[in-house]
């Protein structure tokens, strides 16, 4: 049996919600007790603002997250803001993202955020937004804590971004 | 796994000075990942702002997570989402 077979039957099956709920509860999430906190220092509207994902997605032209890594890849990919759902590809076979292939909003609510900022809701956006594959393991998990997510998180305060939205797959 | 990730990654950026919220939708990670701000949906994966084309319903999530931010009063904060998978209608 192929893994890519075996892998589409564990996507399948993660759909449960019950098998979901199982494997939430055994999962074994690295555990901290200390939390980092700024608060909200000016009203939303004028707040610049940066969405982040983790659901693969990634510019057609840019390289595809790895998927030959069974422990995943911690690296990320840079999204211009003014992106339209054209110009996007998910790279991230495990989950099923045949409706967020569709509609992009599900893991990186580009279209969304347009509509709140035409609202006032929100100020403007950082020229990029950042997409993480989620599925990362073992060493790359250090890779993702102490490079890649420190990276992002520094060009995003170069940005001088305010506030930021995390989705997850 | 990708909600540990999205954990991870919100942390780092809070830690810069920027004020975070990230969506959840396996609230037992979020709890042992402790991200700053978290807004929690019963939903599948591959759909933590909803069902695809639901405008009104990834909306309407949108903003709860921007709520968040604003009435967030200690850190580690999760709110749990109302509106249920496919029975709550967003009009």
């Amino acid at each position: 049996m192929s893994t890519n077979f075996l892998n589409r039957i564990m996507v399948a099956l993660y759909s449960n919600p019950w098998v979901k709920k199982r494997w939430s509860q055994n999962f074994n999430a690295l555990e901290t007790d200390m939390i980092p906190w700024t608060p909200l220092q000016k009203p939303l509207s004028q707040c610049k603002i940066a969405l982040l994902t983790t659901g693969g997605v990634h510019l057609k032209n840019d390289k595809p997250f790895d998927m030959e890594d069974k422990n995943g890849d911690p690296t990320y990919r840079k999204i211009p803001s003014t992106a339209v759902q054209e110009d996007i590809t998910i790279t991230h076979k495990y989950y099923n993202h045949s409706d967020a292939d569709k509609d992009i909003n599900l893991v990186l609510p580009l279209d969304i955020l347009r509509d709140v900022q035409q609202e006032g809701l929100v100020g403007e956006s950082a020229e990029f937004f950042y997409s993480f594959m989620g599925h990362i393991d073992k060493h790359h998990i250090k890779t993702l804590v102490e490079q890649t997510a420190k990276d992002v998180a520094h060009q995003i305060k170069q940005e001088k971004v305010d506030i930021a939205v995390l989705v997850p797959a | 796994m990708c909600n540990q990730t999205v954990g991870l990654v919100q942390r780092e950026i809070e830690t810069q000075g920027i004020s975070t919220v990230g969506v959840s939708i396996v609230r037992e990670i979020s709890e042992k990942v402790k991200p700053p701000r978290t807004y929690f949906l019963k939903y599948p994966f591959g759909h933590a702002l909803g069902e695809p084309f639901n405008k009104k319903q990834q909306v309407t999530i949108f903003k709860e997570c921007l709520k968040v931010l604003e009435s967030a009063q200690k850190p580690g904060v999760i709110v749990d989402s109302p509106y249920r998978w496919r029975k709550h209608r967003f009009n």
